[in-house]
């Protein structure tokens, strides 16, 4: 048999140690002013608004509206998109439920900003766009457009993003625009105006432009392209939905909203941290006291079983992007750490039963190990299958799971909150690290440490005292 | 005898664990009947304003005069934190309600109430069809994920009889269901979204539980399988798995316990009414899997045996009728 080497526990153990302080602390450099994130710590962590402060709204079409398109509810989710960064909000969630007809948006509360408006926010968000098209780009002193204007939205039937050849045969994308009858006079004057003096026919949604072209033809059959000066696809595809959200055949209102004050928040954060470290250090004292040396072997693994939770949330490995937390998340990083020794548990009772029928300490940790693996195992599959079901029924409707359950959920709403899903995400990765550092890293371990001879009292293992 | 010592006697003494869990259910239902059960914004649409104020209130005052002023039927309830003696505003609306609305009341409250600092800090409003929809998928989710575990069960087990292990864990995970939601309905929580991640959790602990003794008697049946018969296995693997299923499920009640203590003191019922019922299903998920599954699973065997041997006297009798 292949003994692990003594030394092999003090690498699993510091590698555990180092994970476990810089996903607290992280590592950042410093240049002057400028701070660099390597690793982002507990500090960078995206909390959810029901933390941090923030709202939560659902708008849908307003009444009952059937025939809701796709490129509509884009449309919608794009002005919506547009106008939160317009308020300098940056840091907002939006998804659209296209088989239910919803847009959610989750944005923090603007932090440093006292008297911040919820109420007036929501409404902001909310309000039919306005799409303008007019004549030049002209401006007033105020910033508002100044052209002659020469059609609404009301007079837009769609626009779409799509590929076509240019003159010299390179294919570009741009924006097909499609006018109803109502516009089609109007926009045939335009562009002939337009396009003898060549000058250009700007479009204006809430009072911004979104689009200047020059005018290029005299269009007489309300089909338009616009085309050149899109850097890629999503470019035109975006102005092809802000198009389309100002010409909405119906108006939108507020299906849901949630309002939650930071300082509320505040206090949360602060009692599920403390009750976090209550909960590791009694669960410690706990392994420790009934199990001895694979008990403190099962602490230092659940301080990486933790560590790698927090890592997947703060978006620690580059690889895993990072994910907003929420009080019920804390909750599921807290109930991992309960759950979670269980397959120290499991391997501890089975050496504990092959030292009392007599083993000796390297048999009876090899065969506890190999005895208790499956059992592990299938326990483990089990909570993953309710953490994915969690995170498809409660997160946005475009995520991964959601999109595997679709054909079984696609009749009902997405959640109108995150907080869910997050517990469905912690409750996942904490299966996952419990894995990795409940079974492999506490054997590396435990097969180490049981080489000490200091270390090698069956009592230590759960035998009688000799 | 005693359950730490690996010498209990679960089969011998089902008759009173399943009595135990029947009465949980007869109360839980009695309870259901006499008090209902309330559904949460969540499920049911409507509003929850909650605003933060100093000073006294009289609840009965503050609701006539919302309902004067809005002519709308609201309820008004106020509840405090233990810890900093916070005290806090719920407004309850059947119907959703605008903005513009949610702006009304707050211009109510503040002008009525000047010496009171009355601060708006949550509001929560949602259409009651979207909350109905809702509710549906909820319960979509949890047939969903009992379905998943069970066909797992069964695939994993398939050497013990997996449709019958399947089976009987899903007549635990019903136990387990039924014991988290009357948690709501005893400690008077309205069921939200919380209710389905509790529900999920508890079925995910609790078949793990299930899965760990299944794994012993799958063990020693092929170990000890000819000499003993189907309810000592049982009985010896159950004794096996005890320690490990009551330290396991002792850990993740500390945890969760400590977060619902911490919770009831500050006041944070988004966290009580999740913490809260986790730690009621934490114990009933221990219970069913070592006193329940285990000698119902066997219950059933031997209900089968024996009619596989009234088959074999049946087939037997004819046979020695056809020589005579």
């Amino acid at each position: 048999m292949k003994r692990t080497r003594k030394s092999v526990f003090f690498i699993v153990a510091l590698l555990i140690l180092a994970l476990g302080y810089t996903t607290i602390f992280g590592v950042y450099g410093y240049y002057g002013d400028r701070r660099d994130t390597y690793f982002k710590g507990a500090s960078d962590i995206r909390l959810g608004i029901d933390i941090k402060g923030g709202v939560d709204v659902t708008f849908g079409p307003k009444g009952d509206v059937k025939n809701v398109t796709e490129l509509q509810m884009n449309g919608v989710k794009d002005v919506i998109a547009q106008r939160l960064v317009g308020n300098n909000i940056t840091d907002y969630e939006i998804y659209a439920d296209m088989s239910n007809h919803q847009v959610i948006v989750r944005f923090p509360w603007k932090s440093g900003e006292s008297n911040f408006d919820p109420n007036k926010a929501i409404e902001e968000l909310g309000k039919t766009a306005q799409l303008e098209f007019r004549i030049g780009s002209e401006t007033d002193e105020n910033g508002k457009p100044k052209g002659e204007l020469v059609l609404t939205g009301d007079e837009v039937d769609s626009a779409t993003a799509q590929y076509q050849q240019d003159d010299n045969g390179n294919v570009e994308p741009v924006v097909v625009l499609k006018l109803k009858n109502e516009g089609k006079k109007a926009f045939d004057e335009a562009t002939k105006k337009q396009y003898d003096a060549k000058g250009t026919i700007s479009i204006w949604l809430d009072d911004k432009m979104i689009s200047n072209p020059t005018v290029n033809a005299h269009i007489t059959d309300g089909v338009a392209t616009i085309s050149g000066g899109f850097a890629d696809y999503k470019e035109a595809a975006s102005l092809a939905n802000l198009i389309n959200s100002g010409a909405l055949p119906f108006a939108i209102e507020v299906k849901s909203n949630g309002v939650i004050d930071p300082v509320l928040g505040e206090k949360s954060l602060e009692v599920m941290v403390t009750a976090g470290i209550i909960a590791f250090c009694l669960v410690s004292i706990f392994m420790i006291l009934y199990y001895r040396l694979p008990g403190f072997v099962a602490v230092i693994a659940l301080v990486g079983q933790v560590a790698g939770s927090l890592a997947a949330v703060s978006g620690f490995f580059s690889f895993v992007p990072s994910f907003t937390l929420t009080l019920p998340g804390m909750a599921g990083i807290i109930l991992s750490i309960g759950m979670g020794v269980d397959a120290n548990v499991i391997t501890s009772e089975r050496i504990k039963e092959e030292i009392r029928v007599g083993r000796t300490i390297d048999s009876a940790i090899e065969k506890g190990s190999s005895n208790s693996f499956w059992a592990i195992f299938d326990g483990n599959i089990t909570v993953m299958i309710v953490a994915i079901v969690l995170m498809g029924v409660f997160g946005p409707p475009s995520g991964l799971w959601a999109t595997i359950l679709k054909p079984i959920l696609r009749w009902f709403p997405a959640s109108t909150t995150g907080a869910i899903y997050s517990f469905g995400y912690t409750l996942f990765v904490g299966i996952i690290f419990n894995f990795l550092m409940g079974v492999t890293a506490s054997r590396l371990m435990l097969k180490s440490i049981a080489r000490f001879k200091f270390l090698r009292k069956p009592w230590l293992y759960g035998g009688e005292r000799a | 005898m005693s359950l730490f010592k690996g010498n209990f006697d679960y089969i011998g003494k089902r008759k009173i664990f399943f009595a135990i869990s029947i009465a949980i259910m007869v109360i839980g239902l009695l309870v259901n009947i006499i008090l209902g059960v309330e559904l949460d914004i969540s499920f049911k649409g409507g509003t929850l304003i909650k605003y933060s104020f100093t000073g006294d209130l009289d609840r009965e005052k503050v609701e006539s005069f919302l309902e004067g002023k809005t002519g709308k039927t609201v309820s008004v309830q106020i509840t405090e934190s233990a810890a900093d003696k916070s005290k806090v505003l719920n407004i309850y609306l059947a119907e959703s309600i605008s903005m513009n609305e949610q702006e009304e009341f707050l211009e109510a409250l503040t002008s009525e109430y000047k010496d009171n600092k009355v601060q708006q800090i949550n509001v929560n409003s949602l259409s009651p069809t979207m909350g109905k929809l809702f509710f549906l998928k909820c319960l979509v989710a949890i047939a969903l994920s009992s379905i998943f575990l069970v066909i797992y069960v069964a695939f994993r087990f398939r050497r013990i009889g997996g449709w019958s292990a399947g089976v009987m864990a899903l007549v635990a995970l019903l136990h387990d269901i039924l014991v988290a939601y009357f948690a709501f309905v005893i400690f008077r929580i309205p069921l939200n979204d919380n209710f389905v991640a509790v529900v999920l959790t508890i079925l995910g602990f609790s078949l793990n539980d299930t899965i760990v003794i299944y794994d012993r008697i799958r063990e020693n049946q092929r170990l000890l399988g000819k000499e003993k018969s189907i309810g000592e296995i049982v009985n010896i693997s159950t004794n096996q798995s005890f320690t490990r299923s009551f330290n396991t499920s002792f850990c993740a009640f500390l945890s969760i316990g400590t977060v619902a203590v911490l919770a009831l003191i500050y006041n944070l019922d988004s966290i009580t009414s999740f913490a809260l019922p986790m730690m009621v299903g934490i114990i009933s998920g221990c219970y069913s899997s070592v006193f329940i599954c285990g000698p119902l699973w066997v219950l059933w065997k031997e209900y089968k045996a024996k009619k596989d041997a009234a088959k074999d006297d049946k087939s037997k009798g004819s046979k020695k009728k056809a020589k005579a």
